[in-house]
């Protein structure tokens, strides 16, 4: 603490930062929580439903539930590109001599595009007429059989909006883990080596839970990211054809500006943030007690 | 960058050991392997990015029938033109410009601030309001949407630059608070209590001494939080309606003709206009962002 510090000047400093917080983040938190109670579609009056709501979405909500499982799929594959791909390219990077400004540069790329302009591209590369990349890769490997639309067949639309968002960040992720990687002391490692450990070995025992830390955090961001995705799935798809590739978010956007059902949209809100805390401390308690 | 303090040791200089040596003079296998490896992810990686460009500059007629591996048969700027005339990119950019620079102005100035506040300053149950502010790093801004909403029609705010700029910068706060506040832990307290000696009150000491040692911090803070408010489309989807504000993302929209027509080489050379800026920033500047972005999750 500083010596000469006044009150008033704690709240000069602290005051118009939790201000603008308040109004943007934390007040329309309770706000959603207190609209999650009632019935109302912004323009009549607002009507108390009580717990109407919730019970409609845990009970009575088919989409809910679609919704909900799609966006667990959803988060599965980004977790798998972004975190898995991260933790490969990652390790292979320290392998390289020459070179790793440039990868780590061209990697984080597509994390500067804006998610429009994802949408396009990916619209492009899924498109069966004109053929489009990933169906002309197909049919040169000798896989012409698997060519289709992918964003209009049931079965893949949702591994199709999940995948640009896997590529988009794991650039992001493979830096945050690169560094820790090139943190982990040398002298572990050639003791290790000294000692005969294989290449996998190495990995399990020395360099992963050195970085286990930089790992949670990174799990974290994932998990928080992913359950939050929408903006790729909304302007790909709207969450169609039907419902295939619905998730929490876009559901959530339909239901108050489309159907403007403030209340519902509300209650959805509410389940998505406890959805996240939930994630959070999920993933706290299984990694944080496995370093124990 | 923020003053990268590795509690590791010095590097111990000493002769290269004999295992080393070996291992320079013949590139085993796995080291070839890895290295292909790699070379095959970044190519897939980068490679939509550059089909992108080759494609805003194809023909049409070159676009629509063959190959979409295919170099152009001959290059053309003429998507360029057209897409100049469909939207009002120039009108987008300025916008985007705008709401980037309003949100980082607020974000790193009431970022200073309350980690000043919390990290320096100090106050009893400050824990508490840092938690306060954290709990925004995890809630996903969607939470925001309805009831912003409804406040910003209550108090006309809707269609304005100040109703996309003050939700982007309220979520940005949490993580630009953490990173000054670790970068504050650095500066050594002796530095205060000196300044303070010498009769300097907070404001002062804020601005002659916080301020100037912050420099990098704000770089690092404005070229992270800038990837994600550039692009932002959530807020500016909800938010704005009139083509006077649209910003990058929503501008792009609009080159979705009637009944879902799109005019695609001239999208794809809008993209690339629109994209252009921020990989500018980001190439000449990527080793300061490269470097914030590691510190922002390797000091948690």
């Amino acid at each position: 603490m500083l010596p000469n510090r006044s009150r008033t000047s704690v709240l000069v400093f602290l005051l118009p930062p939790l201000l603008l917080y308040c109004a943007a983040v934390l007040f329309p938190i309770l706000q959603s929580l207190f609209l999650s109670f009632f019935s109302w579609n912004g323009i009549s009056d607002m009507e108390f439903v009580g717990l109407d709501n919730y019970v409609r979405m845990f009970v009575a909500d088919d989409i809910f539930w679609r919704a909900f499982l799609n966006a667990l799929v959803y988060l599965a594959i980004c977790l798998v590109l972004q975190l898995g791909g991260a933790l490969v390219v990652a390790s292979l990077l320290t392998s390289l001599r020459r070179g790793r400004e440039l990868i780590k540069t061209l990697y984080l790329l597509p994390a500067v595009i804006s998610t429009v302009a994802i949408a396009f591209l990916f619209v492009r590369i899924y498109s069966i007429d004109p053929v489009g990349l990933l169906n002309q890769l197909l049919h040169w490997i000798g896989l012409g059989s698997l060519e289709r639309p992918w964003l209009s067949d049931v079965n893949t639309v949702l591994a199709a909006v999940s995948a640009p968002e896997g590529w988009r960040f794991t650039g992001l992720y493979m830096l945050i883990i690169y560094a820790a990687l090139i943190a982990v002391p040398k002298e572990l490692e050639e003791a290790a080596v000294l000692d005969g450990a294989s290449k996998w070995t190495l990995f399990t025992k020395i360099r992963f839970p050195y970085i286990r830390p930089v790992w949670i955090t990174t799990t974290i961001m994932a998990t928080t990211y992913g359950l939050r995705g929408f903006d790729i799935p909304y302007l790909m798809t709207n969450g169609g054809p039907g419902q295939s590739s619905e998730l929490l978010t876009t559901y959530m956007y339909k239901t108050a500006f489309t159907s403007t059902d403030f209340g519902y949209a509300s209650t959805i809100s509410v389940f998505i943030v406890i959805e996240c805390l939930v994630a959070v401390g999920l993933i706290l308690f299984l990694l944080k007690r496995k370093a124990d | 960058m923020i003053a990268q303090t590795s509690p590791a040791a010095p590097p111990t200089i000493r002769p290269p050991s004999p295992v080393a040596v070996r291992r320079r003079r013949k590139p085993s296998l796995s080291r070839t392997l890895s290295r292909v490896l790699i070379m095959l992810i970044v190519i897939v990686q980068v490679y939509p990015l550059a089909w992108l460009f080759l494609t805003s500059l194809r023909t049409e007629q070159d676009f629509a029938s063959g190959d979409p591996f295919a170099l152009p048969s001959s290059l053309t700027w003429e998507n360029y033109a057209r897409a100049f005339e469909t939207g009002d990119l120039g009108r987008n950019i300025l916008n985007s410009f705008i709401v980037t620079m309003g949100a980082n102005i607020l974000i790193v100035l009431f970022g200073m601030m309350a980690a000043y506040a919390l990290q320096v300053l100090g106050f009893r149950h400050s824990r508490i309001i840092r938690g306060l502010f954290m709990v925004g790093i995890i809630v996903p801004v969607q939470i925001a949407l309805v009831p912003l909403f409804i406040d910003y029609s209550a108090v006309n705010l809707l269609d304005t630059y100040q109703s996309m700029i003050i939700p982007l910068a309220g979520f940005s706060l949490p993580m630009s608070i953490y990173l000054f506040s670790s970068f504050f832990e650095y500066i050594p307290r002796e530095t205060y209590e000196a300044a303070s000696l010498d009769g300097a009150g907070p404001y002062r000491i804020f601005g002659l001494i916080t301020l100037p040692l912050s420099v990098n911090t704000v770089v690092t803070v404005v070229l992270v939080n800038s990837i994600f408010i550039w692009n932002d489309f959530i807020f500016a989807n909800t938010f704005v309606l009139s083509e006077d504000l649209k910003t990058i993302p929503l501008g792009l929209q609009n080159y979705i003709g009637a009944m879902g027509k799109v005019d695609w080489t001239a999208t794809f050379a809008a993209v690339c206009v629109t994209i252009t800026p921020l990989l500018l920033v980001f190439l000449v500047l990527n080793k300061a962002m490269i470097q914030g972005l590691e510190s922002g999750a390797n000091k948690g």
